[in-house]
């Protein structure tokens, strides 16, 4: 399973980086929104996204619609890696395609919660 | 919430990656900020400004720097308002924004330092940015500000209703809660720094050349930092290291194959050597970083100051481009900030004095950084007032840096020059916003501690160039290697003036190494250069002295000689550290091994410069005048003058006090005496020729004056032609006793000496004889 963690943080990216590659996940980064329509163009296609709300370039609500918008990446699960200031955005993100989502700061566990009920993880994992 | 779980063992890589990436985006924000300011309504800037808060909130969050969260939480606040155009931006809110910027700059030192946010006060600037979001819920009376208004208040937009209540608490409530600590915590003195006042006069427009801070530009440069990779330093190093061993070795491998008949091994060792440059270039361009990264913080320096002083500055920056070694750009960060700031506060005039002197009421402050022979030239110029050599001149003399009369003898430059030397920069400066204590000494001693030099061009009226110049590396400098007692030691080519080398001590020329002050000195075209010998240094044997090499050397504004027992040659050679081990053995810098494969110390040309100061007490590389007029002499010297045509006489040191030049209208006529106004006292003048019943000549446009003094009694100026030299020499008298005024005669310089019974001069002159 491949995940890919797309911040403009390196520090956060770190972060995500770490708990994803504990829950078994390879793990590629990329920058912004742009970055990452652009590594999934030249692929390999990530199983999963995590996908941060306020980014340079292309941010996360674009790069949720831009990624629905094609047919090829209909099988990556989008999850929203926001802070609470942007939770009342999170509808409008959810309602542009994306899976899920979870609110910064955030422990290793809700990720693994969220990414159990999406069925990523083994609930053993 | 969070208490940063789980990463026990990778928190502290997370934390260190946070910081890094903090510290560089708060260089962007700063610059960001002050382009908004002449920008107030770029969206771009706006969001590009939001988004680097939003991310320090969001990863500090993570890591529970709850101080830091709370500071961003509200700043973003203002930030999200500024951008939905909620809220204009004014001077003042510029302020607070900047002030966030350096509380958050400080929070995340003091997590550098200790791993936690430990004691810095963020409570003053939240209220402050509280009372941005709204004036009426937070006032700035402590008294009056009680934690429940501020909580109702309406103060948040509404993207932060989902916020929870709890978060608010302990932001707002707990700041207000402890009003009074404004008045003496650390961030109130950072906050001084950039005043709240209404009543700030125009802030300082700053402009880049080449308009760095539009957020395009700053997201072309994200991606681009996206496709390279990051490097460890510490691997950089190492690598640099490599070639450097590589170098050495190569080298050699020249060295010996040059030797051999052997064409195909001599064609090899050529494509080595070519190859080894060529890597060793490669590697040392990775460890090159643009100036700008220096740069960045210049323009909030000279925002803050130009605000502070009430001048209006546009800063221009050219050559931002330009490369030089991480290490160097480290070190001369905080010199070219003072720089900046001396021009700023010294260098320009106020609007006011600028209109009226003619020119623009803002001035230009440029930076400009380029190559030039190998090394980095950075200039700092303004086009403010210049700088006056008559008020430097003023202020060495009152400081004590140099008398009346040293001043007199000195070239416009060398007056300029006196602003570096230790003690210029007192008072006035301290206290000035310009200075921190630092003078222009510390800027030159720590620009020549890597090698480089600061010179400085003024024109009055017309404003100041400091230029300073820094090597491009440290890795690899040339150097000139000598010998002493069979070993090699190496003496960094930047310190290097000349090379003297003096044969067999004989020919009647008179002794080569002289001694003033009990100090060794070579008397190089006139001037004495104090001596330091490389074989007492590192407490060898004294070689024979059947040829003296001096090597030439400056360092700190000293010259000084090394004697040394041979010079070998020139090379190119890579600095390798000391052990630890052996690190606190003075003297040294490094080491090096040589094209023969041995092992050769570099010689800390800094320390042995101390070294000759000490030995030389205050004496450098003086004129022999400047000596003379030193005031600590050796008592037992005798000082060699003129009178008449070409009479020698030697007057004992034991109670001269001074040595000073007095013109003609300086003299006063009180009956047959002479006299003349000396230090608010009047002092009799004695003409040493007319004692000695030479027709010495009584008018004289100058009148070079030996000032005698003995305990508590007034001085007397004994008058004579011209001073020749100070020398220290064992006397054997002959016709003792034969004139007044006399002790007797002796060969001096190979030349008969009169030498002057001083004690019977005074009590003549106090009798009235001879005058």
């Amino acid at each position: 399973m491949l995940a890919m963690v797309i911040d403009d943080s390196r520090a956060m990216r770190s972060i995500l980086r770490r708990i994803v590659t504990e829950l078994g996940f390879e793990c590629v980064e990329a920058a912004d929104g742009q970055d990452a329509l652009d590594k999934m163009s030249e692929g390999p296609v990530p199983d999963l996204a995590l996908i941060d709300w306020n980014m340079p370039v292309l941010d996360g609500l674009s790069f949720v619609t831009s990624v629905r918008e094609n047919r090829d990446w209909r099988d990556v699960t989008l999850m929203m890696v926001t802070t609470e200031g942007e939770h009342a955005q999170i509808v409008r993100a959810l309602a542009a395609g994306a899976h899920e989502y979870v609110i910064k700061p955030f422990t290793p566990d809700a990720i693994q919660e969220k990414l159990q009920l999406l069925g990523l993880v083994g609930v053993e994992a | 919430m969070s208490d940063a779980p789980v990463f026990a063992d990778g928190l502290d890589e997370i934390a260190q990656e946070f910081l890094v990436e903090s510290y560089e985006n708060l260089d962007e924000l700063d610059r960001a900020l002050v382009a908004l300011e002449k920008e107030p309504n770029s969206r771009p800037l706006l969001a590009s400004i939001f988004r680097t808060i939003h991310t320090i909130k969001g990863t500090s969050g993570f890591l529970a720097f709850n101080g830091l969260e709370r500071v961003t939480h509200v700043g973003e606040n203002v930030l999200s308002r500024l951008r939905d155009g909620h809220l204009e931006l004014t001077p003042e809110i510029a302020t607070v924004l900047l002030q966030m910027v350096d509380v958050v700059r400080a929070l995340l030192g003091t997590i550098e330092q200790t791993g936690a946010e430990g004691d810095v006060d963020t409570a003053a600037v939240e209220a402050a940015l509280a009372r941005v979001l709204d004036p009426q819920a937070a006032p700035a009376e402590p008294e009056a500000a009680a934690p429940a208004p501020a909580e109702d208040a309406p103060v948040l937009d509404d993207t932060d209703a989902a916020d929870g209540a709890a978060d608010e608490a302990d932001g707002p409530a707990e700041l207000l809660a402890k009003p009074d600590v404004e008045e003496e915590t650390p961030v109130q003195q950072v906050l001084e720094k950039a005043p709240v006042a209404p009543a700030a006069p125009a802030p300082a427009a700053v402009e880049h050349v080449d308009a760095p801070a539009h957020p395009e530009e700053g997201e072309q440069r994200r991606s681009i930092a996206d496709s390279s990779i990051r490097v460890d330093v510490g691997l950089l190093d190492q690598l640099m290291r490599m070639v450097g061993e590589l170098v050495l070795t190569r080298n050699q491998v020249v060295q010996y194959t040059a030797d051999l008949q052997n064409v195909e091994l001599q064609r090899a060792s050529q494509r080595l050597n070519l190859i080894a440059s060529e890597l060793q270039e490669g590697v040392m361009k990775t460890r090159m970083q643009p100036i700008e990264g220096v740069w960045s913080r210049l323009p909030r320096v000279v925002r803050d100051l130009g605000a502070q002083c009430g001048k209006q500055v546009k800063l221009v920056m050219e050559g931002r481009e330009t490369e030089l070694d991480r290490t160097l750009l480290e070190a001369v960060k905080d010199p070219l900030t003072h720089l900046v700031r001396n021009a700023v506060d010294h260098g320009l005039e106020t609007p006011a004095d600028r209109v009226a002197a003619g020119k623009p009421a803002e001035g230009t402050l440029t930076l400009k950084a380029y190559h030039e022979s190998g090394q980095v030239v950075v200039e700092v110029s303004d086009d403010g007032r210049g700088m006056d050599p008559v008020r430097i001149g003023n202020k060495a003399v009152d400081n004590g840096l140099v008398s009346r009369e040293q001043l007199g003898r000195m070239a416009e430059r060398e007056v300029l020059d006196l602003i570096f030397r230790p003690g210029f920069s007192t008072a006035e400066q301290v206290t000035n916003v310009s200075g921190r204590g630092v003078g222009m000494d510390v800027v030159r001693t720590n620009i020549e501690k890597i090698g480089g030099s600061v010179d400085i061009q003024s024109v009055l009226g017309e404003g100041s160039t400091v230029r300073v110049r820094i090597p491009l590396t440290l890795a690899i400098i040339p150097a000139l290697v000598v010998r002493q007692g069979g070993e090699m030691y190496c003496i960094p080519q930047v310190s290097l003036l000349e090379l003297v080398r003096i044969e067999g001590e004989s020919e009647g020329v008179g002794p080569q190494i002289e001694h003033v002050a009990g100090a060794p000195v070579h008397r190089l075209r006139g001037n004495l250069l104090p001596l330091v010998f490389l074989s007492e240094q590192l407490e060898l044997a004294r070689e024979s002295r059947e040829a003296l090499n001096i090597v030439v050397l400056q360092s700190e504004g000293t010259q000084f000689g090394l004697v040394v027992e041979d010079v070998v040659d020139t090379q190119e050679i890579v600095v390798r550290p000391l052990s630890r081990q052996i690190k606190h053995v003075e003297g040294f810098a490094g080491a090096t091994i040589t094209g023969d494969g041995r092992v050769a110390l570099i010689l800390d040309i800094a320390g042995l410069s101390q070294r000759a100061k000490a030995v030389g007490g205050s004496l450098s590389a003086m004129s022999i005048e400047e000596q003379l007029s030193s005031e600590d002499w050796d008592a037992n010297g005798l000082l060699v003058c003129r009178v008449g045509e070409d009479r020698r006489v030697a007057l004992p040191m034991g109670d001269i006090a001074r040595l000073e030049e007095f013109s003609d209208g300086d003299i006063e006529h009180a009956g047959d005496t002479q006299v003349v106004q000396y230090r608010g006292e009047l002092m009799k003048l004695v003409h040493v020729g007319s004692l000695l019943g030479l027709a010495g000549q009584m008018h004289a446009d100058r009148y070079s004056v030996v000032v005698h003094r003995h305990d508590g009694e007034q001085p007397l100026g004994f008058v004579v032609e011209e001073i020749l030299d100070v020398i220290e020499q064992e006397l054997q008298l002959s016709d003792v006793g034969t004139r007044g005024g006399l002790q007797g005669s002796a060969v001096l310089q190979g030349f008969v000496t009169d030498i002057v019974d001083i004690p019977a001069l005074v009590a003549a002159a106090r009798g009235g004889m001879y005058v």
